[in-house]
Parts: structure tokens; C-alpha cells; sequence
């Protein structure tokens, strides 16, 4: 038997394949996917070509099993592999996928921060298991070109906390598509940060289960697009039991002729009473050709729980640039300014310092780019 | 230093100001009184060089020059300066670090060194106490949750840290208590030199009687219609704009 297969996995991937077979590459016909039409993008590239990936220092206390190997997986990779919901495309990586790892962080253990980086073109699979009570800081970065597909699943146990940056600098070529499939037991937190300097086309799509009470997850980011970028996050937070909370804070620029989305579903489950969610998200164009799509919406089947929700684009406000300038500070200093006041809020959303800064440094090298008109 | 000779302004293609003429010399007080609707405001942001307030005809030349060829910035470096009746909150900068970047950029525009934080702490700092402007104030976000006063107490405080040559007080007493609007007037005046013109816009008498003018012009239907001395502004306080604006019909 090769070590990339094994029984209990052939089955999963089997169904996953069916169920990519059965839905296919999205395209802008498919509601979820009409702002980013995949179809178009990739133009008959497929999931058997290989991403790399590579965590340049494994801290103390993680255990790392590589999926290449997936015939000798132990048995928490087996109990937990694939066995999250799957959209279109994670299902066609889960199936195709040979690369990829897997990380542990036992009970009630706090790991130094784990870097990771995905780069070149094809597939890749990530499942992330963080026992009762653990921590651990996830730091990811993308660098791929062409066609990449890549799919994670973070289990977030009881009273666990998994906080994820996740960095996609520009790639003017690239095509990304990422599906992050997320549960979290009952007093865990997911929190999770994405920055997006833009591709071709970039998907960033979250499937976040509140499965326990007290679980929560806190989403934030910034996507600051120039020229012809796009980037799509689409986010999607079940809200299964009472007691649970939810916040979001996207912030977007959008100059050139980019394109920024956001799509974000709300799911209050029935009985899910006491849930408490709030989403935000914001865009500013810089230029008469550039778009913001910002698609908030509410799906509520519990009684008493607190929803808001809110979207807005537009341009820098007049009022404002008009106070600044008339005390003296030109224009584009002042635009500047106003830029970077509304990027920040989002960014500040990232407790770690040095982490918010690395994300700060992001934004501006990409902001020149994306005040163009 | 500024003169305004047959002015009209339109606004979204309206026409507000039908031939203002008015003007101030350097070390003068000036009053503009009028009932709402009549231009006040108009006058201010075209003096202040706000987009979409449009010169039609007329002229305004400040200290020589067309005052309206130039951008907003270019006009607060050459020393004009408005002080708003809704001064803007804008969240994500806090009041200091906007302090330090206006005072520099002025600077840095008329070629003077630039100062550093330090430096522009301790001058805030020296102002800020008079118009009871606390620490923390100039901590938070600028205008960002402050009461209608402190905002306005802000106003004053940029117009004593930016020295301007002509200040341009737009409704500074609205909405004031009458502590605030004390402390506000006596920041006002502490600012009055022989090298500086002020223009104080007012719907009501009250604030004349802290900040007194040299100067009162009556501004109705776009123009000015009456003009007198720091009597004037009584004269309206007890007989109301409609008998001074019907008169001058």
C-alpha cells in the first residue's frame, strides 16, 4: 500500500471528488461566486500539479506530520482529516491534494507562533488540531503563482485559542483560491486576520462553526488593491448553540481598476439563543473604475439574539479632507492620512504587536499602488 | 488685508451671495450678522476655499493677491485660517498627531524647519490650558466624541497654535453654554493684534458682547444690507433682522 493512501482516506476522498464532479468550478452564474468567476480565471487548469509549503522552524511542543506520508497517519489526523464541510473547490483539493501537513498543539499547551508559507502553483491540504485548552498563534504567509488551491481545517478545542494571520501580498498573476474550514468547541476563540495586497483573482472563502457555548470568532482585515487586482473575502459563521459571538471588520481600498468583495453570512441556528454577531465592512474607491461588492447578510432562526450588521462604500469623505486641508495639509498628504486612519482600525484589531506591525508594513507597501485612480 | 468687492457665489448652480462687498484691515474686529439662510456660511467656506462653492463674478483679494486661485492648503499657509461651526470628527487620527502634521505642513510650506513632537507637545500644551483643552483631549481621536464646547475650544486652540493673519469665525458660539462661550472669547481675544484681522459670523448678538467689534455688517438675501458699529448688534437684539433687512429693502 503506498503511504499516500489508505482506506479510511479513499473513502473521503472519493466522496469529495464525487461532490467536486457534481458541482464543478464555480463561475459568476453560481450566487456565491458571481463577483469572482473562477471558471474564467483558471481556464482549464487543474488540482494535480503539487503547492509547496514550508514551516521554516517548528516550535517546541507542536507535532508536525507531513500528508505525503497520510498512509502512516496517526490517529488524530485520522479523526479529523477531511472531515469538515468541503465547498466546491476544497472538495476537488481534498481529492487531488498529495502535499500538505498537519499540526498538533496537545492540551492545554501554548505554542510559540507557527510560520508557515505556501508558494508555486497546484494544491495543497492543511488541517490544524488544537487540543483542550491549547494556543497557538498560526502566521501564513502565500506566495504562489499561476493556479493555487489550497485548503485548511482548523479543529479548535474547548477553551482553545487559535489566532491566524494570514498574508497574501500582491501577485499580479496569480490565481488563489483558499477555503478555511473552521469549528470551535464550546469557550474556544478563532481569531483571524487576512491581508490582501490582490491577484488575478483571489478567494478567500471561511466556513466558521460555533459548535460549542461561549465559542467565539473575531475576523478582521484589509485588502488594499491596485491596477487590476481582485480579492474576494467571503466568510460564512454558523452561530450552532447558544451563547456564541461573532465579530467581523473588514476594511477595503480599491484603486485602479480592482476589485474588492465581501460576502459575509451570518447563520443563526435555531436554539442558538443568546448569540451575539456583528459584521462590518467598509470600502473606499480611489478610482472611478475600481468596484466594491459588500454582501452582509443574516440567516436568523433563534429568538433573542443580537445581529448588526453594516456595509458602506464610498469615497474618502469631503468633509474631512476638506478640515485637513484647510489647515494646511496638502491633498495627497491628507488623502494619505485619511487612508491610513481607515486601514487601521481593522489592523488594530491584531493584539500582538509585532504581528500588527509585520501587517502594517504590508499595507504600505501595497497603498502607493492602490491610490492611483 | 481682505477685500471683497461685488462677490457672487452659487452653490450646486443657486446663486447665495449676489454682490457682497466688504472689507477688513489688518488689526480690525468685523462682525457678520444675519438671519439664517443668508449667506453666513457661504461667505466662510468660499473665504476658506471649499469645493463646490463657486466664484461666479465679483473678487476677493487677500493681502494683494486672488484669494480664490488658490487651494485650501495654500490658503491656511499663507495665514487663513477657518474656524468651523462643525469641526469634523475624523476617527483614527488623534488630536495631536493632527496638530503636529497641519503645524508642520504650514511650516514646511513657507520654508520654515519643520519641529518635532516634543517641541509641538509643549506648545500645544501651553495653549491648551487657557482653553481648558485637557491631556486627554488631545490623546483620542480628533473631534472624536468631544462635546459640542470642546470642539470648539479645539478651533480656537489650532487658530493660537497656526498664528493666522485672518481668522474666520464661523457660528463659534453655537452651541455654547455660557461658560463655554466665555472661555471661548477670551481665547478670542487673547488672539487680537494689530497684525491680525478677525471676521466674527454670528446669528446672535450674545457672543458680540465678549468678543466686541470694530465693525458689524448686516448680511441678508447675499448682500450686505446694513453696516455700523458694536451698537448695530443691539439695535438687532431688540428690534430682530426684519426690521433692519425690511428697512434696507
Amino acid at each position: 500500500m503506498s503511504s499516500a493512501s489508505a482506506h479510511w482516506l479513499d473513502e473521503r476522498r472519493a466522496l469529495a471528488a464525487n461532490r467536486f464532479a457534481a458541482l464543478g468550478v464555480p463561475h459568476r452564474r453560481i450566487e456565491d461566486w458571481k463577483y469572482s468567476d473562477l471558471r474564467t480565471a483558471i481556464d482549464g487548469a487543474n488540482d494535480d500539479a503539487a503547492a509547496s509549503w514550508k514551516i521554516a522552524t517548528l516550535p517546541e511542543g507542536i507535532e508536525l506530520f507531513d500528508l505525503a506520508d497520510v498512509g502512516a497517519a496517526p490517529d488524530w489526523v485520522k479523526a479529523h482529516l477531511g472531515t469538515l464541510p468541503q465547498n466546491a473547490m476544497a472538495s476537488s483539493s481534498f481529492a487531488h491534494a498529495r502535499t500538505g501537513f498537519a499540526v498538533r498543539v496537545p492540551r492545554n499547551k501554548s505554542a510559540e507562533p507557527l510560520h508557515v508559507t505556501f508558494a508555486n502553483a497546484g494544491s495543497a491540504r492543511a488541517l490544524v488540531v488544537l487540543e483542550d485548552g491549547a494556543a497557538l498563534t498560526l502566521c501564513e504567509t502565500l506566495v504562489t503563482d499561476g493556479y493555487a488551491n489550497l485548503g485548511l481545517e482548523f479543529i479548535v478545542g474547548a477553551n482553545a485559542q487559535l489566532t491566524h494571520i494570514r498574508m497574501a501580498p500582491h501577485s499580479a498573476g496569480a490565481v488563489q483560491v483558499e477555503q478555511y474550514a473552521v469549528t470551535v468547541a464550546h469557550d474556544g476563540v478563532y481569531r483571524a486576520h487576512f491581508f490582501n495586497g490582490g491577484a488575478k483573482l483571489s478567494r478567500a472563502e471561511l466556513q466558521i462553526a460555533l459548535a460549542g457555548a461561549n465559542a467565539q470568532a473575531h475576523l478582521s482585515g484589509v485588502s488594499v488593491l491596485g491596477g487590476t487586482a481582485h480579492a474576494d473575502i467571503t466568510t460564512h459563521i454558523t452561530h450552532a448553540v447558544s451563547h456564541t459571538a461573532s465579530t467581523q471588520l473588514f476594511k477595503k481600498i480599491a484603486g485602479g481598476k480592482s476589485r474588492a468583495v465581501y460576502q459575509g453570512r451570518i447563520t443563526v441556528e435555531q436554539g442558538a439563543d443568546k448569540s451575539d454577531s456583528r459584521q462590518t465592512a467598509k470600502a473606499l474607491l480611489m478610482g472611478e473604475r475600481a468596484e466594491a461588492d459588500l454582501k452582509p447578510e443574516l440567516e436568523i432562526y433563534a429568538d433573542d439574539v443580537k445581529c448588526a450588521h453594516g456595509a458602506a462604500v464610498g469615497d474618502l469623505d469631503a468633509n474631512s479632507l476638506f478640515y485637513l486641508r484647510a489647515r494646511g495639509i496638502p491633498e495627497a498628504e491628507a488623502r494619505n492620512m485619511l487612508v491610513r486612519a481607515f486601514l487601521e482600525e481593522a489592523v488594530d484589531e491584531i493584539a500582538d504587536e509585532s504581528l500588527r506591525a509585520t501587517v502594517w508594513q504590508a499595507v504600505e507597501d501595497a497603498l502607493p499602488g492602490a491610490m492611483l485612480p | 488685508m481682505l477685500e471683497i468687492k461685488d462677490l457672487h457665489v452659487a452653490v450646486d448652480g443657486k446663486e447665495i451671495l449676489k454682490g457682497l462687498t466688504l472689507s477688513i484691515a489688518a488689526g480690525q474686529v468685523h462682525a457678520i450678522m444675519g438671519p439664517n439662510g443668508s449667506g453666513k456660511s457661504t461667505l466662510s467656506y468660499v473665504l476658506a476655499g471649499r469645493a463646490g462653492y463657486e466664484v461666479t463674478s465679483g473678487s476677493i483679494i487677500y493681502n494683494g493677491e486672488d484669494l480664490n486661485a488658490l487651494k485650501p492648503e495654500e490658503r491656511a499657509v499663507k495665514g487663513v485660517f477657518l474656524a468651523m461651526q462643525y469641526p469634523v470628527e475624523i476617527p483614527g487620527v488623534t488630536t495631536l498627531t493632527f496638530l503636529k502634521t497641519a503645524l508642520n505642513a504650514q511650516r514646511r510650506a513657507r520654508g520654515e524647519k519643520e519641529v518635532d513632537a516634543m517641541t509641538v507637545l509643549k506648545t500645544v500644551r501651553k495653549r491648551a490650558a487657557a482653553l481648558k483643552v485637557s491631556e486627554e483631549m488631545l490623546k483620542r481621536a480628533l473631534n472624536v466624541g468631544f462635546s459640542g464646547g470642546e470642539k470648539k475650544r479645539l478651533e480656537i486652540l489650532q487658530m493660537s497654535l497656526f498664528e493666522p493673519k485672518l481668522a474666520i469665525l464661523d457660528e463659534t458660539d453655537s452651541g455654547l453654554d455660557i461658560d463655554a462661550l466665555k472661555l471661548v472669547a477670551e481665547g478670542v481675544n487673547a488672539l487680537r493684534s494689530p497684525e491680525r484681522a478677525m471676521l466674527v459670523i454670528t446669528h446672535y448678538q450674545r457672543l458680540l458682547d465678549y468678543i466686541v467689534p470694530d465693525r458689524i455688517h448686516v448680511l441678508a438675501g447675499g448682500r450686505i444690507v446694513a453696516e455700523g458699529g458694536k451698537e448695530l448688534a443691539h439695535e438687532l437684539e431688540a428690534k430682530g433682522y426684519e426690521h433692519i433687512v425690511g428697512k434696507a429693502a
